[in-house]
């Protein structure tokens, strides 16, 4: 998949890292809707968590006063701290409500609707009242020039002066922020876009213009201009909070550079993040993932599928031995997006998602959800619809004054009060109706995250058998059990504290950007390699030269390759990820047997009569940190569980054990049903399943059947 | 049964189908599979009809396919037994043209059957006259390819290795075709796994009465969205532009009957069958061509109902033997997508006649893919490219105007970047965007339609555009919304030598021609003249509406980018009143019925059922033709022009089909 590199500037690959000093003290900050939660490594007692009210507002705040807290908790000093490393969802946020902007699109001739037209498709044929999503470029801020390209580089049409004046004349005069220029086949022929973004710039002062090929040079122009938008649409409010944060942090006496997260699950210093904001956007679930792929390391699970419950949805991923699994076909808000990302997908409800009764009398939870604010019923923060959360505090799950260490007091009466107007509606009466609404909501909000997670495994031809579950986020500890019975999963991993696993993520993440080349070419044609082999040596260059300019945390770095590789006469593409082998010297049998193989798995079948075409390829270049040592779990006997709680089955209330966490050490094993309780989740073990801890602070959850050892 | 198992089920039943669905989708061979999702799955109860059905994957609109008489024709089922079919007739309209091939296996639980899985694929071939078997001109059934009667594909688990070679030999692509029956055998078997799991889970007799109880459910939901529509008649009738044998337009009838929500849906006074392959193989009952929009209708107003024949149950249908909606065989049906179609329009105009939220005003209506074939090189081969499958707007409803430039409702098909047509074909796309001033006006204004101009950099090429309709009679609006602007094709638009087109069968073009191909634009919906001036302006702003519409069909002065609130409200108060209750079908469709009214083709149709069938086609044309010997191609000569005389053509229509009932 991946291969050392010993052709770059930047020295040898790095595949065995020096462990991490105790000199670095790293920071990762993950900035959630509620809470802002940071991990702090490299402290003498270990990790360091922390959680600070978020500050809608001005995230900077949170981040300013969380930061003070959790160095001053490890007592540490600012200066000690060595890296910060932060998740945002300010551009995610931002392109989903419309606050960026304005910005205005050049193109070639003809083209201005590139935007408008995208790709003909509505979300799903059956729902007459869907909309088109609302424009980022207006129509009547989108401008043709005179130059257009043919698909060979001929130059067709090349601006005059006065053309570049006439459209510089309408961009100011509509006063847009910044500008991306996008011509017709500059992913091959960049060059007549750069002149265009470089002529209208010299006469546009203070305007900010991109050129599409610079950002992403991959074919497809509605794809391609909606990077370059998308990037020029979020940058002015990103770089404002990129510095406004930088002072804050500095003033403060931080002396340490500060990076970003970014969609692939890796990290850029605040320079490259200000520059392409656009690689952030899908971070903050990218890092919970990172986190999850390590510290899976070291167990037996090498193929997890990770869960993070929020309030308003779950989502899922997928890592291989430590990788995560990376699409090319996402979105952002209503926008498809084709720059590589770690491939999470929503599955269904969330914490907050809300129940209700349909005129037929059957129970359905959601897709409405009363997210953070005004959230469940039981948080009294307004809240008068009762959700999935409301649900696992009915049955017993939670305890009211337990939950966030007891920092926030929940009122599980009100929760109740709010499942019996549901009770009538279905029939249920007696002292119990709550808890049965609780419970049957629970199983069919399970039922349906089972059904997605079938259906996206069934998608990519992966067996639910070779999976566990791993969860996190508040509330994927507590419903994880009851998704992995449902899709028939074997195990669930459950790591040491999973409401803080993005900001543990953002600490774990390498320094990563992806490279891509558009190509075009036959595999086995005349000089196909060639030009293959100069793209990648020019990739490999262009991204060693990149990874130069990140700073010198770094313990060493590698270089991969994949391609978008298609049978002639297909128009879709599939990723193909290169081995080491190929990347050292690829040719065209390896490259072919390599896509054969990723046809198959896909599609069932290889076709070895037709031409193998390669559209384009991709270098990521990896700038490893440092690994932080995870202290490992301490062996401690197996004690009597701490206390019981009255718990809702079945139909039934019924006493069941309650651990704290911190009780079980290495080699401790529960039975179910059971609940272990910690500072930041509730962990709920059901009958028919046991858990044991490992050495690495985990929690194995199995069958019991198949337990034994 | 228990609403928590039923809700749960629901889900997985759902999710069965959709899993075989993903599984057709990977393992399936043909082009149709992969890029144009034109295949099914589905879950099947002991009566034939669909309890799960995928929401998400494949065609939405087969949901209400029938598979008991292909069932009844092959009795004595044993586990491990595959049916096949493809034929319209013998499986009463399960398959609707040839090259859709459906497979039926049972699924045994301790011996007896508890379900079925079904699933269909679109074959690239299926033999017959034209490679892909599909063309407008074929003329009967045998011309469209291999028929195959309901039989045992697999028997036991053993493929029938006769069947297997005389099928092989009748079909251009034998070995793709052998690809995609694999791919449906492997998605019949997830189906059975799953069905396997949810009686694990549930038990058998939950897992039978399910299916039941899950069709209950959606008939419910159903019914509570219908009984929106007041008891009584309501009618709507549209016409395809033509048959391609002559140029008149064959009209398509609906009388949709409403009783405390229960639907009958009556196509009585349908035009009898086509000489060419538009007709539709329906057996007259209720069929999921007469019904698809209605599971539209439903989703939108209720989108938590299951997915399966329930939808339906308040549901009934007629429509005469020989029309063109239940065409009797050897009729060719292999484009019957276009007339089905028309049906969709129809039964959303009965629909909003009974409650005007309930649905939107015409969409573009049109699913036209535009082919750009080259020469035959001296190899033989021939470059034959998709440049784009053109569609149009969306049309507008109560509140909210139309979508420019998408219409899911007809293929929701992605389009293919500029970049990549121009790396494949010897063409310079100069322009794709919206067509400006195509929606039509309304107080919600109808989406605006889609223009396409390429020009053409090698000489000796073709373009193809199947499918192309609503040339003549432009996309409706509805209570005082106007129509949009129909489809328009111009060979050299603004150049010497500009030629309007009318449809397309094959146009021949040379290096530097230019071909603008101009989408249909939706039906606005609402009075136009109290459309909120700014909304105007807007559109204004956005290029989306001139100036010149803008006054002249929204009464909106428009001056230095600012609305003029005087003059417009002078210009406002200046109109005569207009009925703004019903559905606008525009000024042709007026003019060609000032000659044929819904009265003359009933009286015309009577006399001609009472033909034998073969003649009625012809003596329809000497009827129609008595009256206006020179009907233009649908996109040529308006109809105001052509039928401006009215009267005399009526008095000649009158001769001619009296006439006709004498002889």
């Amino acid at each position: 998949m991946s291969a050392s590199d010993d052709r770059s500037a930047a020295g040898r690959g790095g595949l065995n890292p020096p462990r991490q000093t105790s000199a670095e003290v790293r920071i990762g900050i993950d900035v959630g809707g509620t809470f802002t939660d940071f991990v702090l490594s490299g402290a003498p007692g270990g990790l360091v968590f922390h959680k600070e009210p978020s500050t809608p507002a001005d995230p900077s705040a949170a981040v300013e006063s969380g930061l003070v807290a959790v160095v001053a908790k490890a007592g540490l000093a600012m200066g000690d701290v060595t890296l910060v490393v932060h998740g945002t969802t300010l551009g995610l946020n931002a392109i989903i409500q419309r606050r960026g902007g304005p910005i205005g699109l050049v193109t070639s001739p003809g083209n201005t609707d590139v935007l408008e037209v995208a790709r003909c498709r509505m979300p799903n044929s059956v729902d007459f009242h869907l909309t088109k999503e609302a424009a980022l470029v207006p129509r009547n801020l989108c401008f043709a020039i005179p130059a257009r390209l043919m698909v060979d580089g001929t130059v067709l049409m090349r601006p005059e002066p006065a053309d570049y004046d006439r459209v510089a004349g309408s961009l100011r005069a509509a006063g847009v922020a910044t500008v991306a220029v996008m011509l017709l086949h500059s992913y091959l022929h960049p060059a007549l876009e750069a002149e265009v973004a470089r002529e209208l710039a010299a006469r546009l002062p203070g305007v900010a213009i991109s050129a599409s090929a610079q950002i992403w040079p991959e074919s497809r122009e509605y794809e391609r201009a909606l990077v370059a938008v998308l990037n020029g649409f979020i940058a002015p409010l990103m770089q404002g909070y990129f510095s406004r944060l930088e002072s804050r942090l500095a003033a403060r006496g931080l002396t340490a550079p500060i990076s970003i997260t970014t969609s692939n699950g890796g990290s850029v210093g605040l320079r490259s993040a200000g520059e392409r904001p656009i690689e952030t956007v899908l971070s903050g679930p990218a890092s919970g993932v990172v986190a999850a792929a390590q510290a899976a390391a070291g167990t037996r699970f090498t193929q997890l599928i990770t869960l993070d419950m929020g309030g308003t949805s779950s989502d899922i991923a997928l890592t291989k031995a430590g990788e995560p699994e990376y699409t090319t076909r996402t979105t952002v808000g209503d926008f498809p997006l084709v720059m590589p990302v770690v491939n999470v997908s929503a599955i269904g409800a969330g914490g907050g998602s809300i129940l209700w009764v349909d005129p037929q009398g059957v129970l359905k939870v959601g897709p409405r959800s009363a997210g953070a604010a005004p959230g469940p019923v039981c948080y009294g923060r307004g809240g008068t619809e009762p959700t999935v959360t409301d649900c696992y505090l009915a049955i017993g799950w939670i305890d009211p004054d337990a939950f966030l260490g007891g920092r926030m007091r929940l009122d599980r009466a009100a929760a109740e009060a709010a499942l019996l107007p549901l009770a009538a509606r279905l029939g249920f009466t007696g002292a119990d109706a709550p808890a049965r609404v609780a419970e049957a909501a629970l199983a069919v909000a399970t039922a349906a995250m089972a059904t997605e997670l079938a259906k996206g495994l069934a998608q990519r031809g992966e067996d639910a058998s070779q999976f566990a579950l791993m969860p996190f986020g508040g509330a994927g500890p507590t419903h994880a059990n009851l998704l992995a019975e449902a899709a028939r999963l074997p195990a669930v991993l459950v790591p040491p504290a999973p409401s803080t696993f993005c900001a543990l993520g953002a600490i774990l993440a390498d320094v990563k950007r992806d490279f891509v080349r558009s190509l075009r070419l036959r595999l086995g044609a005349e000089g196909a390699m060639a030009r293959l082999r100069a793209a990648l040596s020019a990739l490999s260059a262009e991204a060693t030269n990149w990874l130069a300019g990140e700073g010198t945390m770094l313990a060493g770095h590698i270089l991969s390759a994949t391609t978008e590789m298609r049978y002639a006469g297909q128009s879709f593409e599939l990723t193909v990820d290169w081995t080491a082998e190929a990347f050292d010297d690829p040719t065209p049998d390896m490259l072919a047997e390599l896509f054969h193989r990723v046809h198959e798995g896909v599609y069932g079948f290889r076709d070895t009569a037709s031409a193998v075409e390669l559209t384009s390829l991709r270098v990521r270049v990896t700038g490893r940190m440092a690994p932080v040592e995870l202290p490992a779990a301490p062996m401690l006997p197996s004690a009597a569980p701490p206390g019981t709680r009255r718990v809702f089955r079945a139909g039934s209330w019924r006493d069941v054990p309650v651990w704290r966490r911190e009780a079980l050490g290495f080699g401790a094993e529960v039975a179910g049903p059971a609940i272990l309780e910690q500072e930041d989740s509730t962990l709920v073990l059901l009958p028919g399943w046991v858990l044991r801890a490992d050495r690495q602070g985990n929690l194995e959850m199995l069958r019991a059947a198949t337990s034994t050892p | 049964m228990d609403k928590v198992t039923l809700e749960i089920l629901g889900r997985q039943v759902t999710a069965a189908a959709e899993g075989m669905g993903f599984t057709l989708q990977r393992t399936g061979r043909t082009l149709y599979v992969k890029e144009a999702s034109d295949f099914g799955t589905a879950l099947v109860g002991l009566d034939g009809r669909f309890f799960g059905y995928p929401r998400t994957i494949g065609v939405s609109h087969f949901l209400d396919l029938d598979c008991g008489p292909t069932l009844r024709a092959v009795p004595d089922l044993e586990d491990g037994d595959v049916i096949i079919t493809n034929h319209p007739f013998l499986s009463e309209g399960l398959s609707t043209h040839l090259p859709d091939l459906n497979l039926i296996r049972p699924y045994f639980h301790e011996g007896r059957i508890v379900a079925y899985g079904w699933c269909f694929i679109h074959s690239a071939d299926i033999g017959g006259r034209v490679p892909s078997s599909i063309s407008p001109s074929n003329t009967d059934l045998f011309q469209e390819g291999l028929m195959i009667p309901p039989m045992k594909l697999v028997r036991r688990g053993e493929m029938n290795p006769d069947f297997l070679t005389l099928y092989r030999s009748n079909v251009r692509t034998p070995d793709q075709n052998m690809g995609d029956v694999r791919a449906q055998l492997a998605a019949l078997h997830v189906g059975r796994l799953s069905v396997a799991e949810m009686i694990a889970q549930h038990g058998v007799d939950v897992f039978l009465e399910a299916q039941e109880a899950l069709q209950d459910y959606a008939d419910q939901k159903a019914r509570a969205v219908f009984a929106r529509i007041p008891d009584g008649e309501y009618h709507a009738w549209d016409y395809l532009d033509d048959d391609m044998v002559s140029t008149f337009p064959v009209r398509i009838r609906l009388t949709l009957r409403v009783n405390s929500g229960r639907f009958a849906l009556d196509f009585s006074g349908t035009d009898p069958q086509v000489a060419t392959a538009y007709n539709i193989p329906t057996l007259g009952r209720r069929h999921a061509w007469f019904t698809a929009r209605l599971i539209g209708c439903v989703a939108t107003h209720d989108p938590s109902i299951p997915m399966n024949a329930g939808v339906y149950r308040a549901v009934t249908a007629f429509a005469p033997a020989g029309s063109v909606v239940n065409a009797e065989p050897p009729a060719a049906v292999g484009v019957r997508q276009p007339t089905g179609r028309r049906i969709f329009d129809m039964m959303t105009a009965a629909l909003l006649q009974g409650d005007r939220t309930l649905m939107a005003a015409a969409s573009g209506g049109v699913s036209t893919p535009v082919v750009l074939a080259e020469e035959e090189t001296a190899q033989g081969d021939r470059n034959v490219v998709v440049l784009e499958p053109m569609i149009g707007g969306m049309g507008a409803r109560e509140g909210h105007d139309g979508v420019d430039g998408r219409d899911s409702g007809t293929s929701n098909l992605a389009n293919n970047p500029i970049e990549s047509i121009e790396a494949a074909a010897p063409v310079l796309v100069l322009h794709y965007g919206l067509r400006e001033d195509s929606g039509g006006p309304g107080r919600w204004r109808g989406g605006a339609g889609l223009a396409f101009t390429f020009k053409v950099l090698r000489d000796g090429c073709t373009v193809l555009a199947r499918g192309m309709e609503r040339c003549r009679f432009p996309p409706w609006g509805a209570f005082g919304g106007r129509p949009g602007l129909p489809f328009r094709v111009i060979l050299n638009h603004g150049l010497p030598g500009e030629q309007v087109i009318g449809k397309i069968d094959q146009l021949s073009v040379e290096a530097g021609d230019t071909v603008t191909i101009l989408t249909p634009g939706a039906g606005g919906f609402g009075d136009p003249f109290v459309r909120d001036p700014e909304a105007v302006l807007r559109d204004v702003i956005l290029r989306v509406v001139s100036a010149e519409s803008a006054a002249r069909d929204y009464g909106v002065v428009i001056r230095e980018g600012a609305v003029d609130a005087e003059a417009t409200e002078a210009l406002r108060a200046a109109r005569p009143p207009r009925d703004t209750a019903g559905i606008d079908y525009g000024e042709e469709r007026e003019a060609y019925e000032a000659v044929f009214d819904d009265d003359a083709m009933a009286r015309l149709n009577a006399a001609l059922f009472a033909l034998p069938r073969r003649q009625r086609g012809r003596a329809r044309l000497r009827v129609m033709q008595a009256a206006v010997p020179d009907m233009p191609q649908a996109g040529h000569r308006p109809l105001v022009e052509v039928l401006a005389d009215s009267g005399a053509a009526r008095l000649r229509f009158e001769d001619a089909l009296a006439a006709l009932v004498r002889a």
